[in-house]
């Protein structure tokens, strides 16, 4: 089932339908492929370029915006019955997961996942982790005082001084919600306690990151990438490991079962996926999901980051109640 | 035999006459069906059968949720708030820019209407950061506030202010086309009979400018009612929700059945919408506002000792809300990352290079959104003014309803028009087989459908205020009516036109949320890659690319001076 370019698409899956005990091994693969996807517009040009290099042969196709705009693109295409895309990347699990729900997403069950941590791929194999993107607190530079914990932002010196993404506009910030007020130790009292710290929710990261470095909040809960690019050019901004640990979302790549091109589709999946692949996303600034390739250079070193796990079916099942709690407890 | 085809000849031009006019009319009528009704109706049907099978459980699971009634209560306040603030703004701009003797004037028009290319985002984010902690102003004076006090733009009374200030130009560009046709013998003969400039004003040139006024009310309202941006910024971090961010909201959060929830919300907006111009043609409709002489006004009133602390408080509110954001723009287009403090060894070009020169689909959204926004400026004006014919003189309950759905597109958050489009062209077009979808084309369809109306209220109140006897007697003649459209309306309704074409153009120029749906690798918009920056925290290249963006624009404007002596008198605002 490997081998399946657009020209000779019958007969390949007429010898498919026969063969299918012993697959082909792909040689090359060719033809349009449709990338949609929520990457910074560099990390998605790169990516694309990247995967080119590997597979020349196929002509990707990219359309990038904010999450909620290729959803909602997509989520027409799927109402006018024609979805375009072949592939996805997108910021968060529960967003894949809910397309699993409606039976959008293709199996590919030969995914290349050996040296993965489990958690980062989906266990019927339709959506896989490309990376992790941790949420931390990031600091002005000037500011007088340095949290060392979550719990340490709920104190009353940093009143009035925080930001953070609202989860109301923000997939991954949904996740950090639903992931945050599962634990015991910091739970729905934890967001209470913002609240009544004045923490104020704006609509994403890219915000907080210029409240933040412009000195306009003290701190922010950012993504760790974010806060560590902007270091890198001089921004005045640090991130710090909260001691409670990190909620992470993982980037996952997907095929839609509607795809055009499931073979180059899967070359896609396996480059995201290869040491190759790996790497790339490691000079880009984020963590792998394939620990052996190394880490960012900001990666604290010897040390390992403490993750917070999230389980992913029980925040989808959440996170309409969730939402609606955080709407009541911050205003709406 | 020459005398019977004498006599017969003029009935028969009558009739082919009407005929025409009949197939004017229903080409008219055809096209705003494909702009605006076929996406409403697109979307309708998406509300009410998700999936082609009727469902009217999106209906009621919008209608009996309290935050939609929230949301539309906020969006009422704030539409009405802002459009209030723009209306008292713009309109006393435009009577003083217009009727007193200022001097500069034509320069000071410029930079009244400049601040609609800067997209409502960078002025609310310039003015956060003037009140912000961080406001390089402040700190300059010492009197910047604490780091972690409350932003005092967070709250309705902010997006109120925002909305005001943005949208004002609107008010001013349709007033100030309107008095451009007043004539100076009125106002010469209230002023010699002993009235004083105040009662001239209330008692002649505010009865007689109430079109244009209303056109410029009309428009602030669906430009208010509609906006996202402000509110996202603003409304986002203070909690206030509005119908825009609602509906965004739904999106984000996206389960099964939130197209349907969407597309409810929008008819919501679009029902607010109508009911406005409902109201205004009512307003309308009850008085006579024909002006029979065009003389030009020429600044009859002179303010004398009042002229400097006027000229005074003109200049300061341009500074406030030109100049602060645009030299927020510009210094934080010259830092290498956001919050680095500017000075000499900091300051750098490097952000421009790289929009310049490493971006290669920077330069490609300059010339796209120029494309685009030049087009749907030109090819809507040229429609509108036949359409606006129609509207106004031959008034039927059919054009009615017209006038009605061009409000619409406009109303709608531009996300939701995008929704609706790619509903409409996913597949290929019928009969001619050939997809606009993933084109530039369906970006310009649009933006015809989005702003048709930007075009139409200025023209529509340039025709309110045209006196019919010359274009009945060129009927009478035996003028045909494109004839008569070309060689008598035209010239007459062309500063409202321009004016319209105007608004148009710097709209659409960094529009943003239509096209973030839409957009492809090659088909950029300048508001897609500015998004794209923005969200990706790499503000400072979207300053330096709102700084390009805007000296491109002013070069434009600058250079319509240079045929000015070939265009209509009245067409360009910014020359007397």
């Amino acid at each position: 089932m490997n081998l399946v370019s657009r020209s000779s698409f019958i007969v390949a899956a007429l010898v498919a339908s026969v063969f299918a005990a012993s697959p082909i091994e792909a040689q090359e693969v060719k033809g349009k492929l449709v990338l949609y996807t929520s990457q910074p517009e560099r990390d998605a040009s790169q990516t694309v370029a990247a995967f080119k290099r590997v597979q020349p042969g196929v002509d990707v196709e990219v359309f990038r915006s904010g999450t909620t705009e290729v959803m909602g693109k997509l989520a027409a295409e799927f109402a006018g019955g024609q979805p375009r895309a072949d592939v996805l990347l997108l910021a968060d699990a529960a967003t894949m997961e809910a397309l699993k729900k409606d039976a959008r997403l293709l199996n590919y069950r030969e995914a290349k996942v050996e040296g993965l941590e489990p958690s980062t791929y989906d266990a019927d194999r339709t959506y896989f982790g490309s990376k992790l993107i941790t949420t931390g607190i990031a600091v002005n530079t000037a500011a007088k005082l340095r949290p060392t914990s979550w719990a340490d932002l709920a104190k009353p010196e940093y009143k009035g001084q925080i930001a953070m993404p609202s989860p109301l506009y923000s997939g991954a910030a949904a996740i950090m919600l639903g992931t945050m007020t599962s634990r015991p130790d910091l739970g729905w009292g934890f967001f209470e306690k913002l609240k009544a710290a004045d923490a104020v929710a704006v609509r994403g990261n890219g915000a907080v990151m210029t409240a933040v470095a412009n000195g306009e909040k003290s701190y922010g809960v950012l993504v760790d990438f974010m806060a560590f690019n902007a270091k890198a050019k001089g921004s005045p901004i640090d991130f710090i490991f909260p001691s409670e640990g990190l909620p992470a979302v993982t980037e996952p790549v997907a095929i839609l079962r509607t795809t055009q091109n499931a073979a180059a589709a899967r070359a896609f999946v396996d480059f995201i996926l290869s040491d190759e692949g790996q790497k790339l996303a490691v000079s880009m600034g984020y963590i792998p999901a394939r620990a052996s390739v190394g880490m960012p250079s900001w990666y604290p070193a010897g040390a390992k980051i403490n993750l917070m796990p999230t389980d992913i079916p029980k925040v989808v099942q959440s996170n309409s109640t969730n939402l609606k709690r955080f709407a009541e407890l911050f205003g709406n | 035999m020459a005398d019977a085809g004498g006599m017969r000849g003029p009935i028969e031009d009558y009739g082919r006459g009407r005929i025409e006019d009949y197939a004017l009319l229903w080409w008219l009528v055809i096209v705003v069906a494909v702009l605006s009704v076929l996406p409403i109706g697109r979307l309708l049907l998406e509300g009410i059968a998700p999936g082609g099978a009727l469902s009217t459980e999106a209906l009621r699971r919008v209608l009996s949720s309290p935050t939609t009634w929230t949301a539309t209560g906020h969006s009422l306040v704030t539409a009405l708030g802002g459009t209030l603030l723009a209306v008292l703004i713009g309109g006393t701009v435009a009577l003083v820019v217009t009727l007193t003797d200022i001097r500069h004037r034509n320069v000071y028009i410029f930079c009244f209407v400049m601040p609609l290319l800067l997209a409502p985002q960078v002025v609310a984010l310039a003015w956060l950061q003037l009140f912000g902690p961080s406001s390089p102003l402040l700190k300059m004076l010492g009197a910047a506030p604490p780091l972690g006090s409350r932003n005092p733009l967070y709250s309705p009374e902010g997006i109120i202010l925002v909305l005001g200030v943005q949208y004002a130009p609107l008010v001013f560009l349709t007033l100030r086309a309107g008095l451009r046709t007043l004539p100076r013998e009125l106002i010469e003969a209230g002023l010699s009979g002993g009235a004083g400039p105040l009662r001239v004003m209330r008692t002649i040139v505010l009865p007689l400018m109430m079109p244009p006024l209303l056109a410029g009310v009309a428009l602030c309202f669906v430009s208010c009612l509609g906006n996202f941006g402000i509110p996202a910024l603003l409304g986002i971090p203070g909690n206030y929700l509005v119908l825009p961010t609602l509906i965004y909201q739904r999106l984000a959060g996206l389960g099964p059945g939130a197209l349907s929830e969407v597309a409810v919300l929008s008819v919501l907006i679009g029902f607010i919408a109508v009911i406005g111009i409902v109201a205004q043609d009512a307003l309308l409709s009850r008085r006579d506002f024909r002006i029979s002489t065009a003389s030009v006004v020429a600044s009859p009133f002179e303010l004398r000792r009042w002229r400097l602390p006027v000229e005074v408080a003109l200049w300061t509110l341009s500074f406030l809300v030109l100049a602060l954001p645009m030299v927020a723009l510009v210094l934080t287009s010259l830092v290498p990352a956001v919050g680095v403090p500017l000075d000499a060894a900091t300051a750098t070009l490097d952000n421009y290079r790289f929009v310049l020169f490493d971006h290669a689909a920077a330069k490609r959204a300059l010339v796209n959104s120029f494309g685009l926004s030049a087009t749907a400026a030109i090819a809507i004006v040229l429609f509108a003014i036949p359409l606006a014919y129609f509207l106004v003189w031959r008034r039927s309950r059919l054009l009615r309803v017209v006038n009605l759905v061009t409000e619409v597109p406009y109303a709608l958050p531009g996300v939701v028009l995008a929704i609706a489009a790619i509903l409409l062209f996913l597949k290929p077009l019928p009969i001619v087989g050939v997809s606009i979808y993933n084109t530039v084309w369906i970006i310009l369809f649009c933006y015809l459908a989005r702003f048709l109306v930007l075009g139409l209220r200025p023209v529509i109140s340039g025709y309110h205020q045209l006196d019919r006897t010359l274009e009945e007697a060129a009927q009478i003649a035996g003028a045909r009516l494109l004839r008569r459209l070309r060689t008598i309306i035209l010239p007459l309704v062309a500063p409202a036109a321009a004016a319209g074409a105007l608004l148009i153009f710097l709209t659409a120029f960094n529009e943003l949320t239509v096209s973030a749906l839409l957009w492809s690798s090659g088909s950029e918009t300048l508001g897609v890659v500015f998004f794209s920056f923005q969200q990706g925290g790499d503000s400072t290249y979207a300053a330096a690319l709102g700084v390009l963006t805007v000296v491109v624009s002013i070069a434009l404007m600058l250079s319509t001076l240079l045929m000015a002596g070939r265009l209509p008198p009245g067409v360009l605002p910014w020359r007397d």
